[in-house]
């Protein structure tokens, strides 16, 4: 009979509980540097308009978009992307966006509801989709 | 005589520098599970005067993250000093070795410190703190072994804890492979610790890899009156 109890049993549990804090560990860190918390990233916005700047920038980079809507009234929208550090290691550049660029951003908003959100993924005139950095897109 | 001497102690000097092993490079921050794993961390076990105020921290930052909003733990542009910097999210930090000095570099914030190898530490009252403190270094066969002292009391501490400006860091940094940079951490307070905090961050080699400039000069994230980190927006 195999007990519970059996030395292989709890070395294989053992092993499973030491995995399992070591990835806990490594996911407090990862989440130390920016807390995501102010965005509701349960919704998303999809967001087509005109870049009026994109600041290569830290801590975070930034895209600023106007965005027109049906009735042809403009609103602007900041949107917070990753470091360039992070941005990099999935196919930004500095001049991956120019002012005036047309893109489509797929963004979770803020969720006081001001104009404002967190980059899930860019849709650029050429056909190119990025994320924001490792693990975070594109969809 | 005098000569052979000479001989053995340049010898010495030469078999003692080849001891080193070679940690430069650029690391990233990364796990390691399965055979050669480090240990898990040990837990923070903090003295009845720091608990009460400890727990009822994070409490509070539990809370906040349920309403959805961030408690502000530090200055949103500030570094985070020793020992947070020595792992920041996913940015990588590069180790520059020389046989009398070995300089960590972090990509978050720039920060630097410098570990002075063979050079003996100072009481810690002889240090002023700050927020990487005093580092020295030796070689224990193929492990650096870090002391640094001297970290000012509002740099924040492993996982938000507390410390007094009697904390010591001791580290032991070593390849566990050659792409597998270990470096296990102790730190140890008598003021506020009831026993050490030991833990082992791991990173893995990032081969001609080039760090990237970090200046913290466009941050947008700030602080209400309530202590909630908000984001402050644009208009055009």
């Amino acid at each position: 009979m195999y007990s519970d109890a059996s030395p292989r049993r709890f070395a294989v549990r053992l092993k499973f509980v030491c995995a399992l804090v070591a990835v806990v560990a490594f996911a407090a860190s990862a989440r130390a540097h920016h807390s995501f918390v102010m965005f509701e990233t349960t919704k998303q916005v999809s967001l087509s308009g005109t870049v009026t700047s994109f600041e290569w920038t830290n801590p975070h980079t930034y895209i600023e978009l106007d965005v027109k809507d049906a009735a042809g009234t403009v609103k602007h929208w900041s949107i917070e992307l990753g470091s360039p550090s992070i941005l990099q290691q999935s196919g930004w550049k500095h001049n991956t966006l120019k002012k005036g660029l047309e893109v489509t951003l797929l963004v979770n908003p803020l969720k006081n509801g001001n104009p404002g959100g967190l980059l899930i993924q860019a849709n650029l005139p050429d056909g190119k989709k990025l994320g924001n950095g490792p693990g975070r897109g594109p969809q | 005589m005098r000569a052979c001497g000479f001989i053995g102690l340049l010898l010495l000097a030469v078999v003692s520098a080849s001891a080193q092993v070679d940690l430069s490079g650029s690391w990233s921050p990364s796990r390691a599970t399965g055979p050669g794993a480090p240990a898990p961390p040990t837990p923070v076990q903090l003295k009845p005067a720091y608990k009460p105020a400890y727990d009822a921290q994070r409490a509070k930052e539990r809370e906040a993250n349920a309403r959805g909003e961030q408690l502000a733990t530090k200055g949103l542009c500030s570094p985070y000093g020793m020992p947070t910097m020595m792992q920041v999210a996913v940015y990588p930090m590069e180790i520059i070795q020389t046989p009398k000095q070995v300089t960590i570099v972090a990509e978050a914030f720039s920060e630097v410190r410098r570990v002075y190898i063979g050079k003996p530490q100072l009481p810690i009252d002889d240090v002023a703190p700050g927020y990487y403190g005093r580092s020295v270094g030796r070689w224990d066969k193929d492990t650096l072994v870090i002391d640094t002292v001297g970290i000012k009391e509002n740099v924040p501490g492993y996982q938000g804890m507390p410390h007094s400006d009697q904390m010591r860091i001791t580290e032991r940094i070593r390849r566990a492979t050659p792409d597998a940079l270990h470096d296990q951490v102790t730190i140890e307070d008598p003021m506020v610790l009831e026993k050490p905090v030991t833990y082992t961050l791991v990173y893995k080699l990032m081969p001609d890899y080039e760090m990237v400039e970090f200046v913290c000069d466009n941050n947008r994230e700030y602080v209400d009156e309530n202590g909630i980190v908000r984001m402050r927006l644009r208009d055009k």
